[in-house]
């Protein structure tokens, strides 16, 4: 049952996602308009745009994240769902992380997979779209799982949008720090290992803690 | 070995009484009105006997001359943005798992002192910074991870604010208090997980405290008060919430019927 939950949640959440495009795709163009806006604001200098496009997709990638974050419960507690998951036999924790798994291969690993060729426009070396995906793979679910949280604890206010910004922000801030700073390490020639290390860290940590938190979450705000 | 046991249990017994004595707002009121004017008397006496030491005593630093003394207010508060954090969450898991009203209370009111502490901390950090790093701010991991702490804070407030419901409210600003306690040994542990601008740890070191007595006094002087501020402010903070959280029940309103009867005395 234990793998089954995993598996139900999941798969709904894909068969919800690919029916409602919209939701798929909005957060990847909202990442790629908003990378895009960093070259048209700057001026107009390769060197420039090759030394902060790591930190400038990394940006990026956090806010898309946060978008898609926003929508992530509030239809199922609009439809009833989520009260369903509440009183299920099931184990919520479990039901969550699926969930958030299917979440993040829809908008954290499509980010990821788009990187390299944003990189591109930034004339970023090949070395460093390497390490920078490398970080995104790592760094996205933990913003997937970590969000969760804030999403599941403002999912009952009418505007959650921005208080949701404001709680989860600071605590992406180290994955940002870590991530962008890959990339910045690998640009002077130095080890990326102890960022990576991090990284995986902070990974493992969102992934055995925050569906529980998640869950608890969910529990609090709806009564 | 009974002797040992009974020793416990006498021990647990009375941590249990005092604890349940505590998670009454009733008693909880009580114990304030002894405990505040004390906090505040400690209080004023150490920060005041700390500020004369630490401004008029202590010698001048070889090197910054007198703009180091900026340190008995900068450490201190810095301590104590980190101590009431550690307060805050500790609070926030008791009040989760035993549904501790007087909890949830010492969590929400400590976020607001603990968020100026913070911002003091930061603010005569630049102050100092201006002088002798001769920058007012600077992008390392002390300095960032503290400012993060500070969002943390604000984080924390806003949710607990959102919600009409108070249960809800106080649940969820728990939560994410909690949540948030992994940033405090990044910011603890920064100076010397990477190489910063911020000086590593002078005070709490191995090999012992990396300063003479006469600083090193009025500055643990000053923390001591200073944590006794925070619990002065505390307190006063919290019997405001339990008197308006209680405001429909009877003490509450006996409490105000005498107060009242007083005033009109005098």
């Amino acid at each position: 049952m234990a793998q089954n939950t995993f598996y139900l949640f999941a798969r709904r959440e894909w068969q919800l996602l690919f029916r409602n495009t919209s939701a798929l795709v909005q957060p990847l163009c909202f990442f790629i308009i908003i990378a895009l806006m960093f070259p048209l604001s700057l001026p107009a200098e390769n060197e420039l745009l090759t030394r902060i496009g790591g930190g400038v997709i990394w940006v990026s990638a956090v806010l898309a994240t946060l978008l898609g974050l926003e929508s992530m419960f509030r239809s199922d507690y609009h439809d009833g769902a989520l009260e369903q998951w509440l009183i299920s036999p099931r184990s919520l924790p479990l039901a969550m992380l699926g969930k958030v798994f299917a979440h993040w291969s829809c908008t954290g690993l499509l980010l990821a997979l788009f990187a390299p060729l944003l990189c591109m426009t930034f004339r970023i070396p090949p070395d460093q779209i390497w390490v920078l995906f490398l970080g995104l793979m790592l760094g996205t679910p933990s913003l997937s799982l970590i969000g969760a949280i804030g999403a599941a604890l403002t999912v009952t206010l009418h505007r959650g949008g921005v208080l949701l910004a404001i709680i989860i922000l600071p605590l992406f801030i180290p994955i940002l720090i870590f991530g962008a700073g890959m990339v910045t390490q690998q640009a002077i020639g130095g080890s990326t290992a102890s960022q990576l290390y991090a990284l995986a860290a902070i990974l493992v940590l969102a992934l055995t803690l925050s569906p529980f938190a998640i869950a608890a979450a969910l529990r609090t705000t709806i009564n | 070995m009974n002797l040992i046991n009974a020793f416990f249990s006498s021990i647990w017994g009375f941590l249990n009484r005092s604890f349940h004595r505590l998670g009454s707002p009733r008693e909880f009121f009580k114990i304030s009105n002894y405990a505040t004017p004390i906090f505040g008397l400690l209080f004023t006496v150490l920060t005041g006997y700390g500020a004369y030491l630490g401004l008029f005593v202590a010698p001048a630093d070889y090197q910054q001359g007198d703009s180091y003394r900026i340190i008995f207010v900068h450490v201190p508060s810095a301590w104590l943005s980190l101590f009431i954090y550690m307060v805050m969450a500790t609070a926030s898991a008791i009040g989760l798992i035993w549904r501790m009203k007087m909890a949830f209370v010492v969590a929400i009111c400590s976020a607001p002192i603990g968020a100026a502490f913070t911002f003091l901390a930061l603010v005569t950090g630049s102050l100092w910074g201006a002088p002798i790093w001769g920058t007012w701010w600077e992008w390392d991991a002390r300095l960032t991870s503290e400012l993060i702490l500070l969002f943390v804070y604000w984080g924390i407030m806003a949710v607990y604010y959102a919600f009409d419901e108070r249960q809800t409210a106080e649940r969820a600003m728990a939560l994410l208090a909690i949540v948030g306690v992994v940033i405090v040994p990044i910011i603890h542990y920064s100076v010397e997980w990477w190489s910063s601008l911020h000086q590593g740890a002078t005070v709490f070191r191995d090999g012992g405290p990396a300063m003479p007595a006469s600083m090193l006094t009025p500055l643990l002087l000053m923390a001591l008060g200073f944590t006794f501020f925070y619990g002065y402010v505390l307190f006063l903070r919290a019997r405001n919430m339990v008197l308006d959280q209680e405001r429909k029940s009877r003490w509450v309103r006996e409490l105000v019927k005498s107060s009242r009867a007083t005033g009109e005395a005098q």
